[in-house]
């Protein structure tokens, strides 16, 4: 079906530049954060650090708490995004520059704010006169997800919104002078266009959330931590051994969150039938 | 008829009033950061602070170095967008388009980086730059940034491009337009909201990188690595390299989201 | 006793001076990276204003890297050892101690043997354990002493006119006033030390018993600990905990300045011993600007920049410099007593850290038998 010049070569060369890039640059990072967890600093090769990963107090805990944290922010995030994303599908400028607003404010700033605000003692505390409902450092990770859906709800809201242009408007309305009912358009038309973009944004924000270690550190519990901030106190102890063991918790985390996006490509595509 | 109209008002009043909480929760807590930044004080139970003062910017722009921040963070990222469009551009077009029968492997690839830990990417980073000699160089700094900046910019320029694209500039060929003109009349026009948004995405990637900019270059500080220190030890000065910070990002934002208005 | 000048005080005066003029000769025009903590903004102030242009008399420029952790400076020297690299690093000095020094040393991180051959070493008490060992770990002339900190509390004089007076009264007040009191949690920096202090004041299995009881009285049952001194600093500020701590003496001046603490905050110590160390600069044995490294850590013995740094309206650090070894008019300087209610004159009884080696130990058995 390819009409364009150059065919399959030409493809392959327009991929070029940018995997190789991600191949060369990104990849010898990665190699090299292998290494790390791998061999120890003037020592032989081994599982050292990983076993002592997995027998640190308070793992096991870690990879529930990150696992729980994680898709309750995705699932929060992503519907929180739908329905952003439907609500000013048809408005104008002022309300996108307010939707990308918090997509603006890293995720430091935006924990820095949580606790500002919703501490003990922080504006909300005071403006209220006290809150009913412990928000940052609580047990559950309230914060950390709260933190997380306010980011990345305007972010999946406008892949979302990017996915749905003026084409989309005009498919649903042909498919409305055809008769499909409104839940029939939502189904077959409005539905398949979102879906791509919804699902490669949440597999992104999953794999952020579950890697990060900034909004676990501000507004986390101490206990139970989140696999990120095992690995940042981990190179805070012994700094030259603890890097061994930072690597491994984080390549942990990597490989879950690259498992997820395979799994996530595959359905894509099987749904696709491309 | 009036029970209709009634219950109408009703929605439409919580409505506005859902959507005005929604503003508030957005606009309040960057504002009340320009409001800590003057504040030379400000402690529990005052929801206003107790004294003002310029403290802060004092600090920040003296021994704070904030000024040297901002233009290093400002180019970085202006080389770090455009480099990853032009990567980014064919490689979109080939996957937008749907040319590929195993996309999956490619898409994978590309994504990777989005998908590993940012901390883990700055640790690796470093090694792999201290080899390559590219460590505390300028060079160093924006190729992390593309690192991470890439998957960003081809997954935003995905959407800008389809079938549809592809037959209007087949009929521009048709129609006797060469390449460059093709670019211009119909292709850019076409893709321009994609790439403004793509642009603007990947500036702030990039403007709000931290760890991997401590990682590789230390000694040529960007705004982030400049501000976490203060985070939480002098709240005064961070909130003042935070509306630096912010301010920037905010312009870019609705300049970008005027560009697209012009066009949708 | 006194010998200031000429030969002075210190092995192999006569060839080391010699030496000496041949690493000034050899730093001129270098530019020395710097890694400290940059967190405070009244260091940073200090070396901006004092240091740099000093430095710059004797032709060194000085370029500070502000970390928001030493960890992250060792981290790049350890990046810098695993990439192969022996010569040209980015750190040629740390601001560093503790296990972080520890680890580098058991690494063979620093470069050695050199902190004694520094001319202002002389004014240093070698002898003296604080500064022979840093955290028990021998120093073996691999880095040099800059400052000095005790571990002090803070509590507001309005609100605690009488604050307790050792580990048994904290917890007798902790009683009376549920919810008032906490501490970081280990592995921070400052809960920590905090940690220790109540194991050097009690032993080790009876300190965490006392935690252990401490807990439920304790700021949000004890279930939420700060993570960091930052952190309860805010909660100390906004009224939520009657109680801050720190591992620099002079922090209740700095919160001050800096309009974080009332103006009623005061500083005390508790009567079982104050937890006291010594920080230094140590230079990486890949360094590439070592020569210019040394001039500095021989420009921060000065003695006129200690006293510098020892008066309260710069940062009110206590000096490492042994009066007794100073020339008259230098010590009259130093001695000067930091008159300000937000400095303690005194630090009481001082008290030897703990071995390297115990604190990730003790921070392990904190998180098993305390935070859970």
């Amino acid at each position: 079906m390819t009409s364009r010049p150059g065919g399959r070569r030409g493809d392959l060369a327009r991929l070029a530049p940018a995997s190789l890039t991600v191949l060369v640059l990104f990849g010898g990072a990665l190699a090299g954060a292998v290494r790390t967890s791998l061999v120890p600093l003037g020592g032989p090769p081994g599982l050292e650090a990983w076993r002592a990963l997995v027998h640190s107090p308070g793992f096991g805990e870690a990879v529930r708490f990150t696992a729980q944290v994680t898709v309750l922010s995705t699932l929060l995030a992503a519907g929180a995004g739908l329905a952003l994303a439907a609500a000013l599908r048809r408005r104008g400028v002022v309300a996108r520059s307010l939707l990308a607003l918090p997509v603006t404010v890293p995720h430091l700033l935006a924990a820095t704010l949580a606790v500002l605000w919703l501490a003990p003692g922080g504006v909300a505390d005071r403006l209220l006169g006290g809150l009913p409902v412990d928000i940052v450092r609580d047990r559950a990770g309230l914060g950390i997800v709260l933190v997380y859906v306010y980011k990345e709800a305007p972010f999946l809201a406008l892949l979302v919104l990017a996915g749905c242009g003026p084409a989309l408007a005009e498919r649903e309305e042909a498919a409305a002078v055809l008769g499909a009912t409104p839940w029939q358009r939502l189904r077959w038309v409005t539905w398949p266009a979102v879906r791509a973009p919804l699902l490669l944004g949440s597999v992104i924000v999953a794999a952020y959330a579950a890697g990060a270690f900034e909004v676990p550190l501000l507004v986390g519990p101490n206990f139970p931590a989140t696999l990120s901030t095992f690995a940042y106190e981990a190179t805070q102890g012994d700094v030259v051994t603890g890097q061994g063991q930072a690597a491994a918790a984080l390549l942990l985390v990597s490989g879950f969150s690259v498992a997820l996006a395979a799994i996530a490509v595959r359905f894509a595509r099987d749904v696709e039938g491309a | 008829m009036p029970l209709a109209t009634a219950r109408g008002r009703t929605a439409g009043l919580l409505l506005a009033l859902a959507g005005a909480l929604l503003v508030a929760v957005v606009v309040l807590p960057p504002a009340s950061l320009v409001v800590q930044a003057f504040a030379d004080v400000w402690r529990a139970p005052a929801l206003v602070p107790q004294r003002f003062g310029t403290r802060g910017v004092q600090l920040a722009f003296g021994s704070g170095g904030a000024g040297a921040a901002l233009l290093t963070s400002l180019a970085v990222a202006t080389v770090t967008t455009g480099l990853a469009l032009v990567l980014a551009w064919p490689a979109a077009r080939v996957l937008g388009e749907r040319r590929l029968r195993h996309p999956g492997p490619v898409a994978l690839l590309l994504a990777m980086p989005l998908l590993i830990p940012p901390y883990a990417v700055g640790t690796g980073l470093t090694e792999w730059w201290l080899r390559l000699g590219l460590a505390g160089t300028a060079a160093g700094l924006v190729l992390a940034h593309l690192t991470l900046v890439l998957p960003y910019a081809v997954l935003l320029l995905l959407p800008g491009f389809g079938p549809g694209l592809r037959r209007l500039e087949e009929m521009g060929r048709a129609a006797g337009l060469s390449g460059v003109q093709r670019l211009r009349w119909v292709t850019l026009p076409v893709v321009r909201p994609t790439l403004a948004a793509a642009a603007l995405l990947c500036a702030l990637v990039s403007w709000s990188q931290y760890g991997t900019s401590l990682a590789v270059a230390p000694t040529r500080p960007t705004l982030p690595v400049l501000l976490l220190p203060f985070v939480g030890t002098d709240p005064q000065v961070a909130a003042t390299l935070s509306v630096l910070f912010l301010a920037p990002a905010l312009a870019a934002l609705v300049v970008t989201v005027r560009a697209l208005r012009v066009t949708t | 006793m006194l010998a200031a000048c000429g030969s002075g005080s210190g092995s192999g005066a006569g060839p080391s001076r010699q030496t000496w003029t041949d690493v000034r000769a050899r730093a001129k025009g270098q530019t020395v990276r710097w890694w400290l903590y940059g967190g405070d903004a009244r260091v940073n102030a200090y070396v901006r204003r004092s240091v740099k242009p000093a430095l710059a008399r004797a032709g060194v420029t000085l370029e500070t890297v502000r970390v928001t952790d030493t960890a992250d400076a060792v981290s790049r020297v350890v990046a810098q050892r695993r990439a192969g690299k022996t010569s040209g690093g980015a750190v040629d000095l740390i601001w560093i101690n503790g296990e972080n020094f520890a680890a580098g040393k058991r690494a063979g991180l620093w470069l050695r043997d050199w902190a004694r051959t520094l001319p202002n070493a002389r004014y240093v008490d070698r002898g003296d354990p604080t500064i022979a060992r840093d955290f028990q770990v021998p120093v073996d002339g691999q880095e040099s002493p800059w400052s000095r900190a005790g571990f002090v509390f803070a509590a507001d004089e309005r609100r605690v006119p009488d604050p307790p007076e050792d580990l048994d009264a904290l917890l007798a007040y902790a009683r009376a006033h549920p919810g008032r009191v906490t501490y970081p949690a280990p592995p921070d920096f400052t809960g920590s030390a905090f940690v220790r202090q109540v194991v050097r004041a009690k032993g080790e299995d009876r300190a965490f018993a006392y935690l252990r009881a401490l807990k439920p009285y304790m700021y949000r049952r004890g279930r939420v600990l700060p993570k960091s001194e930052a952190e309860l600093n805010g909660l100390f500020a906004n009224g939520q905990v009657d109680l801050a701590m720190s591992y620099d003496a002079s922090f209740v001046l700095t919160a001050v300045r800096k309009g974080q603490f009332p103006g009623t905050a005061r500083p005390f110590v508790l009567a079982g011993g104050t937890l006291t160390n010594t920080s230094f600069v140590a230079i990486p044995a890949d360094a590439a600007h070592p020569a210019a490294a040394k001039v500095l850590a021989n420009l921060l013995l000065d003695p006129r920049q200690q006293a510098i740094k020892a008066d309260p309206d710069v940062l009110g650090n206590p000096t490492v410099l042994d009066p007794s070894r100073l020339p008259a008019d230098a010590r009259a300087r130093a001695v000067r007593a930091s008159r300000s209610p937000y400095l303690l004159a005194d630090l009481g009884r001082p008290v030897q850290e703990l071995a390297a080696a115990d604190v990730p130990r003790l921070e392990a058995r904190f998180k098993r038998e305390v935070l859970r």
